[in-house]
């Protein structure tokens, strides 16, 4: 059984004439990773925000249709129903800390406090956190003397500590290096594996066709694709809905103007695909 | 940026250990007593043998002495000043310069407002210097306080250097882009605008961003909160600060029927 469904889903923020999200229709299985792509003010965030209840139970306006997430109806729950259920990371990092904690400790517990969790428990959810996410050794700082990046990381630690059953990211690794960025979508990937639901909103699409099980295109708040990664990059009318392609699949179009890429074969995404393609084409 | 965003400084005093409400308790018993208290010497007195000692017992005497001194410095050469020459009915003079002359009634109401000032500022600077403000929150909220009420004390505390670097963040990008932030009065005024304007309208975005964080983690679940930090409460401390109480109360009663 699905452990995201939504039905026919149609969104409009406050005040707002034409819908956020429109008509939309997802089903999502435990343990899947969603990826969600789409140009600036395609939907993204606001999927994302509909799946943590802050639409409509922050933001107000008008929602239509069904949203089921975890064994609660949006329609029939509150945003305290979601926060025990769904967890939710989303772009600046600064703005996520707390403000009222004055170190990297103290700012993992919040949320277990918030959730009344004995301290004992507190301490070892905490300490497998700082691991997880490779903080250890900022423990004792100041969330605020930290880079975007660490703050980042912090974010997510902070959320993953509350155990959520279905993982909510919206570009969680705008401020990360590559190296950071990869660490991260490692440790996602490996939640995903031990059965976390996630779903991202990610501009970074090669490192989404190397880790994500499905992907869903959005434009103007509607669904344009939603399908294996690879399937979906090869689509030709990506571009035109400002989703970029990745630099492989670039080279390996120029390629085949070229006639060095068979135009029978698939368009590569990564770049383990597009060293085997090529391989393979140029002998 | 700063790691340093509250007064506190890590020892491992008996005054560091005591519970925060201990502290907090006595803090304003120090200060009602200076107020209200008898004798025209108290206040004085409290600050010198009470503040003094327990700051140095606390292992923070030389930044007591120190940050209280120069945060009170220059009020109280104001307040000397003003009082000694322009006290109302002062008649003893003690020396006069040409159109001024020095009362020592003057002097006595200067020196009771001084070391009355002294004793609450510096009462509440010993409480930070040794308590850590999320130990005190947690402990206050612990006890009944709402929630949201300490969240925005210790929240403030952080906010306020953040404040200031995106001020200085603001006011950077547009000198660098030509406005000029220098001269005169009136060209100074003018030039805030640009600054205040960002400022204000990414604080209110922030804001909004900081309640769906704050949200996400569960801040508004009804389950009584845990805390992360025990903070440790004993027999003898609450005694004490009955004690305290009692003392509030007949100060009070001293004052209202003195006899």
């Amino acid at each position: 059984m699905a452990i995201i469904e939504m039905r026919n889903l149609t969104y409009h923020y406050p005040l707002a004439e034409t819908p956020a999200l429109h008509g939309i229709d997802l089903e999502v299985q435990q343990g899947e990773f969603l990826a969600v792509v789409g140009a600036n003010g395609s939907g993204k965030s606001s999927l994302c925000y509909a799946l943590s209840g802050f639409v409509p139970h922050f933001f107000k306006g008008k929602l239509e249709g069904q949203l089921n997430i975890a064994g609660i109806d949006t329609h029939q729950s509150g945003l305290m129903d979601f926060v025990r259920r769904v967890g939710l990371v989303f772009q600046n990092p600064f703005n996520q800390i707390s403000g009222s904690k004055f170190s990297v400790y103290e700012e993992i517990a919040f949320g277990l406090e918030n959730l009344a969790v004995p301290p004992t428990e507190m301490r070892a959810r905490i300490d497998a956190m700082l691991d997880l996410t490779g903080i250890r050794d900022l423990a004792d700082r100041s969330p605020y003397a930290l880079s975007g990046g660490q703050q980042q990381r912090l974010a997510l630690a902070s959320i993953l500590v509350m155990q959520p059953q279905v993982l909510i990211l919206d570009e969680p690794t705008s401020q990360l290096d590559p190296i950071g960025s990869r660490e991260v979508f490692q440790v996602i990937k490996d939640l995903s594996r031990q059965g976390m639901t996630i779903v991202m909103a990610e501009h970074k699409i090669e490192w989404v066709a190397e880790f994500a099980d499905r992907m869903l295109v959005l434009s103007q708040g509607e669904i344009i694709g939603n399908g294996k990664p690879s399937e979906i990059l090869s689509l030709p009318q990506l571009p035109e809905h400002g989703v970029g392609i990745s630099r492989y699949t670039t080279v390996a179009r120029l390629a085949q103007k070229e006639g060095l890429w068979p135009s029978d074969q698939a368009l590569p995404v990564t770049l383990t695909e597009a060293v085997a393609g090529f391989q393979e084409a140029l002998g | 940026m700063s790691d340093r965003l509250s007064f506190y400084v890590e020892r491992s005093s008996l005054l560091h250990r005591l519970n925060p409400l201990t502290k907090l308790t006595l803090a304003f018993t120090l200060i009602f007593l200076a107020f209200f208290g008898p004798g025209y010497w108290l206040p004085a007195g409290l600050y010198l043998f009470v503040l003094i000692p327990l700051s140095f017992l606390g292992g923070v005497g030389k930044d007591f002495v120190r940050t209280s001194l120069r945060l009170l410095l220059p009020l109280f050469l104001f307040l000397f000043v003003m009082q000694s020459l322009f006290y109302p009915g002062g008649k003893t003079v003690i020396f006069s310069l040409w159109i001024f002359s020095v009362k020592s009634e003057g002097m006595a109401f200067a020196f009771l407002t001084a070391s009355r000032i002294l004793v609450m500022v510096s009462s509440f600077l010993l409480l930070f210097l040794c308590t850590h403000p999320s130990a005190l929150m947690n402990d206050l909220a612990r006890r009944g306080a709402p929630a949201a009420l300490s969240y925005i004390i210790t929240s403030t505390l952080q906010i306020l250097p953040q404040m200031q670097a995106k001020a200085s963040a603001i006011q950077d990008a547009q000198s660098s882009r030509g406005l000029n932030t220098g001269g005169n009065l009136i060209q100074r005024t003018r030039s805030l605008l640009p600054l205040v304007g960002p400022l204000v309208f990414g604080s209110l975005v922030d804001i909004e961003e900081r309640a769906i964080a704050i949200e996400a983690r569960g801040f508004m679940l009804p389950e009584k909160k845990t805390s992360l930090i025990d903070i440790p409460d004993t027999r003898p401390e609450a005694i004490f600060r009955w004690g305290m109480l009692l003392l509030i109360l007949l100060t009070t009663g001293y004052r209202l029927w003195p006899s």
